[in-house]
């Protein structure tokens, strides 16, 4: 392929890649500019009681009363999961009708976990979409169409990521004769936007890949860990396959001091209760992390019978796994305190102005090839035997 | 010409490849280090958006 021919396809490859996923993409970035700061707007908007401020060295409650509380408002439902909050002395309690359960109809209470009282009886996902903040998410993530929305919006990732790339490779030609930084304002408005196109495109090149396909690894999140589930789960409780799940569950804060003997230096972050998806019919599933900076991204998790109480393994996620974790702080951008967050957002704004100049570069083009093929053809009806030659 | 080329190279280049170097840094700083390491962090990802906003504002000619 001659160097001619081989950028003409680059460019096609560039112009279809956005032009499918910018509307998406645009979503996406406005919709992630609140979704960075959602802890603190979560917090602000917040209208549950605020947890008790204690002396130092009171105890925690037992989880088992929390969740035997929690078991009292919602009987006949079945408890998902138990999460610990790690900024706040509050443990969430997550319930829902059954554990076949759309994990949209899952909703969540939050619990004081000193005194164990009721702070805040939420509305299950599927009403919290409509929140402000749940909608942020829903736009964000899967376009409220749960898992099928995850996958296209992944795609939509997954194109931008092809954008991105085809974009370098016609940034080089596009600036052989331009120095870094040349923004030619004086001469037309799409070569204005053209070189604000290609400086942003290349400030935000590295920030905007790490984020794309760190995004598109979140959105396989449940497969990922439906991989997981049926290979090295499966393994791992091969033994249990022909019993029936216990009747009566062993104590959980037992279950938890069981698994964080097993895994010394780890901290105890969440479990999945026996029944729900991340967890298995006979165990709990304690999900526990490290306390360096990079393996407090990392889960362990320690499968503890729900009937003995005892440890049955602890699991080694597989590479994919351990990338999906790393994948959400990268993603996020919540690993470096609030500058990182600004940073974030500026650079989540840069990326829209991308988004948008691009768009517009296609409008601008496509008028001016218009314009071009208008003065084509009146100059083939004003005079037919110059345009046959 | 091979030193021609590769200024070439350079003069495109040069800058995309310093602030994506940059970046890169400044991610992994976050992710791996504390304290000093966030500092230089946060320092390293402002470089991307001080450029964009500084020429866009202030262009070469």
């Amino acid at each position: 392929m001659t160097a001619a021919a081989s950028l003409k396809s680059w460019y096609w490859i560039h112009k279809w890649s956005s032009l499918l996923c910018t509307l998406f993409l645009l979503v996406i970035c406005i919709t992630g500019l609140p979704l960075v700061f959602h802890e603190e707007l979560e917090h602000l908007l917040d209208d549950g009681k605020p947890y008790a401020v204690v002396a130092e060295g009171t105890p925690r409650t037992s989880l088992d009363s929390i969740v035997q509380n929690a078991r009292a408002q919602y009987p006949g439902e079945v408890v998902q999961y138990v999460y610990m909050d790690d900024h706040e002395p509050t443990v969430y309690v997550g319930m829902a009708a059954s554990y076949s359960a759309d994990p949209k109809q899952h909703h969540y209470m939050r619990f004081d976990a000193h005194t164990g009282e009721l702070l805040k009886d939420g509305d299950t996902l599927a009403q919290e979409q409509f929140t402000f903040m749940g909608l942020m998410l829903a736009l964000h993530v899967d376009m409220f169409a749960g898992l099928p929305g995850q996958l296209f919006l992944g795609l939509m990732g997954l194109l931008f990521v092809i954008a991105i790339v085809s974009g370098v490779v016609l940034y080089g030609p596009f600036m052989k004769k331009l120095s870094f930084g040349t923004v030619r304002k004086q001469r037309s408005t799409r070569l204005k936007w053209l070189d604000l196109h290609n400086l942003l495109g290349a400030v935000t090149l590295v920030w905007a890949t790490v984020v794309g396909v760190t995004g598109v690894i979140n959105e396989l999140a449940v497969p990922l860990y439906g991989l997981w589930q049926s290979t090295e789960v499966a393994e791992l409780i091969a033994s249990y396959r022909n019993d029936a799940p216990p009747q009566q569950h062993s104590s959980m804060d037992a279950a938890v001091a069981a698994a964080a003997g097993a895994v010394p230096g780890n901290e105890v972050v969440s479990i999945s209760y026996p029944g729900n998806r991340y967890a298995t019919s006979h165990h709990y599933v304690i999900w526990t992390k490290g306390s360096t900076p990079l393996t407090g991204h990392l889960f362990t998790p320690v499968l503890v019978d729900a009937g003995s109480g005892a440890v049955t393994a602890v699991g080694h996620p597989p590479w994919y796994l351990n990338l999906l974790e790393l994948s959400r702080p990268l993603h996020f951008g919540d690993y470096g305190g609030m500058p990182l967050k600004v940073i974030w957002a500026l650079l989540d704004l840069l990326t829209i102005v991308v988004l948008v100049s691009g768009l517009y570069l296609w409008f601008a083009r496509r008028k001016a090839n218009d314009a071009r093929i208008a003065r084509r053809v009146s100059d083939m009806s004003a005079n037919p035997a110059a345009a046959r030659s | 010409m091979a030193t021609r080329r590769y200024a070439a190279l350079r003069r495109v280049w040069g800058a995309p490849a310093a602030l994506g170097t940059l970046t890169c840094f400044g991610l992994l700083a976050a992710l791996l280090g504390v304290d000093i390491w966030h500092w230089l962090a946060w320092a390293a990802l402002a470089a991307p958006v001080v450029a964009g906003v500084w020429f866009w504002m202030f262009p070469r000619r």
